[in-house]
């Protein structure tokens, strides 16, 4: 194994998407839209072997995630390696097809925490967004993850259609005894981009909730509550993934060592950890190096005091909103691009949803 | 936002009822430490503990409205408004309410020698205290007294304590309750004055919305306060998600990792759910004799360890 390159930083968290198979079919996932071409072609020996070189580069932490990662049936083998290679276990689950015995095994196996992702607090509605029948399920392995005394957080994306429900998202939350409680504003990637239009709340409503959220958290202790205000309604983009490969690696189903999983996108060589390894992918790859730190960057961000707080937001949004991934991203008020941002909330809203294709 | 005309008029009602509706969502009666105490849920440890350091908010209460009677040009004003002071520090007909506070003390068992000198006070009750004398400090004289309105619930919610101290914690002597029968009736009287006063005196929208910030800080002040109360007595313990690594100073947790600088460790490890807060800032105290604010920074240290999921403390 090749040593890292002295300008590479230290990642703490590999995100390994064991796979983008997935029984849901959220209108907002964020994975990619051409899922076929992402086979699933590491094998368990192969994760394994990825851990390895995780854990020797300093990650502490893996989240196993997708897709859905409870779609591979080696699950608790890839779970067992990821612990044995002294990493903190974390799985990012929808709760199908994994079942209560599954999640013992894979506690047996290591696992240190779990999220659970809910789509609603309405059953039906949930099960709508979801595109299957699921919320009955994801609340009984949640019920099971506490049972076996695994930290649990509930996850639920907030768009148009469940913001005025958010008191009761933490209300099931307090009753699932959740830990955690993320409510993740939706990001404009993959498929949440092509049904902005039916997804994108109002102004009224991100502030109705966030005015929700910040009485309930004062109320109790429990959940942790995390609530950020989404970069389409702020004047400042958010630092996405903490700066370009600096802390987190993702490794895609198909092998590629990535920054974040929408860099697949980009038009960037990024290498596999088929073929290389993790840390000469990590430090090496032209991909890696394309946007890390500060000398790709432009104005108005080249000059900015905020560049070191917001590393010039999300690549993957300026590429996808201007074309060309090394502007700054449109989400920031400064962008000469910023007017598409503010052109989205003057978009009729659309009811119909555009579902991710059903891949398992 | 856009900028109000310096004509602007400011309806009087409607910033009434939009300073009522902020203290009925955020006044302290609301707070779970509140709440158990007048459901008569404190241990007498958690009381003695919220009377010795609540005193140090009673301290403060004439040095703000010092800096408040400071602030104004008006004779009037000054006259009616010193009032408050005395009421606080008495004078030669009668006892005022810092001496009542400590007949509090003393009924609930505490030297009030100690309680007076503010040796113990928990650092998070100092800098909240220390913060509402800093509003103040730092407002005009609108804004300070905008701040005060949380007077206008302390009537109600003295009377209510003063039933439950009598009903739930029999143990502490009557003539302890006379600094809550005080309140009943001098808080709704200058509750009224100073309401007047903002009304009044807020004649733009920037003004009224300087008041309803002033005292949307200091509902924010009382309920950190107690937060602090509630804190000091708190078990901590390493939180079951939190993995402390072995070979260097980290601890993992779901989807995140904090780095332990300086005695981080070592605070964390004296974290053992059957010590408080204070008694691991006094443990780290007695390993670390000479050392400058070892209680302060274990007190910010550990605050932020909860802050961030990585120690917790069952109820």
């Amino acid at each position: 194994m090749s040593a890292p390159a002295a300008r590479a930083p230290r990642p703490l968290n590999l995100v390994a998407e064991l796979t983008y198979r997935c029984p849901l079919r959220c209108p907002y996932c964020s994975n990619p839209t051409n899922l076929r071409d992402f086979p699933d072609a590491l094998s368990a020996e192969d994760w394994a072997r990825v851990f390895r070189e995780a854990a020797a580069l300093g990650c502490v932490h893996v989240g196993l995630t997708g897709g859905e990662p409870s779609a591979r049936r080696d699950l608790p083998q890839i779970v067992a390696a990821a612990t044995s290679a002294g990493l903190y276990t974390h799985l990012v689950t929808a709760a199908m097809p994994l079942t209560a015995p599954g999640l013992a095994v894979l506690k047996e196996r290591g696992l240190r925490s779990v999220q659970i992702s809910v789509q609603d607090a309405e059953p039906k509605a949930s099960d709508e967004i979801a595109g299957t029948e699921s919320f009955a399920r994801k609340c009984e392995l949640a019920r099971e993850t506490k049972r076996l005394a695994l930290p649990l957080t509930l996850n639920v994306v907030l768009h148009r259609r469940n913001l005025r429900r958010v008191r009761e998202i933490i209300a099931l939350a307090r009753a699932l005894g959740a830990d955690r409680l993320e409510l993740a504003n939706a990001q404009y990637h993959g498929w949440a981009l092509a049904n902005r239009a039916a997804l994108l709340p109002t102004h009224a409503q991100i502030e109705d909730a966030a005015r929700a959220v910040a009485e309930e958290a004062r109320l109790g202790a429990k959940p942790e509550i995390l609530f950020v205000l989404p970069d389409y309604f702020r004047d400042r983009p958010k630092p996405c993934m903490g700066g370009w490969a600096r802390g987190h690696i993702v490794v895609a189903p198909d092998g590629r060592a990535l920054p974040c999983h929408n860099a697949a996108q980009l038009p960037l060589e990024f290498w596999n950890v088929r073929e290389r390894s993790l840390a000469s992918c990590w430090a090496d790859a032209p991909g890696m190096n394309a946007f890390r730190g500060e000398g790709w960057m432009r104005e108005p961000c080249r000059s900015c005091p905020e560049r070191a707080r917001d590393f010039g937001g999300c690549r993957c949004q300026a590429f996808a909103l201007t074309g060309d991934a090394a502007n700054t991203d449109p989400a920031c008020a400064l962008s000469p691009e910023h007017a598409r941002i503010a052109a989205s909330h003057a978009e009729p809203a659309r009811g119909e949803l555009r579902y991710r294709e059903r891949t398992a | 936002m856009s900028a109000a005309a310096p004509s602007a008029h400011v309806d009087p009602a409607a910033l009434e009822r939009r300073l009522h509706a902020l203290l009925d969502e955020r006044y302290h009666d609301k707070h779970p430490f509140n709440v158990r105490m007048h459901a008569g849920a404190l241990t007498p440890d958690e009381l003695r503990r919220w009377v010795r350091n609540r005193y140090y908010y009673q301290t403060r209460i004439p040095i703000k409205d010092g800096v408040i009677l400071a602030k104004s040009e008006d004779r009037e004003f000054r006259r009616s408004w010193i009032r408050r002071i005395t009421d606080h520090d008495g004078d030669a007909q009668r006892e005022g309410g810092l001496e009542l506070w400590l007949r509090l003390a003393d009924a609930v068992g505490l030297d009030r020698r100690e309680v007076a000198s503010l040796r113990n006070v928990l650092p998070g009750v100092r800098r909240a205290c220390d913060a509402y004398v800093e509003l103040v400090t730092n407002s005009d004289l609108l804004a300070s007294v905008a701040a005060s309105l949380t007077e206008s619930r302390a009537g109600t919610l003295l009377g209510l304590r003063a039933a439950a101290f009598e009903k739930h914690y029999g143990w502490i002597a009557p003539e302890g309750l006379a600094y809550f029968r005080s309140r009943t009736t001098q808080a709704p009287r200058d509750a009224a004055e100073g309401m007047a006063f903002v009304l009044t005196h807020a004649r733009t929208a920037a003004d009224a919305e300087r008041c309803v910030g002033a005292l949307a800080k200091k509902c924010e002040i009382l309920w950190a306060l107690l937060d602090a109360v509630e804190w000091g007595g708190a078990k901590p313990r390493l939180a079951p998600a939190a993995q402390l690594r072995e070979s260097e100073p980290l601890v993992v947790l779901p989807e995140r990792a904090v780095k332990l600088t300086g005695s981080g460790r070592e605070i964390l490890a004296a974290c053992n759910g059957t010590r408080s807060v204070e008694e691991v800032a006094a443990f780290l105290r007695a390993r670390h004799p000479g050392a400058e604010r070892v209680e302060r920074d274990c007190y910010d240290f550990l605050e932020q360890m909860q802050k961030q999921g990585v120690i917790e403390a069952p109820a």
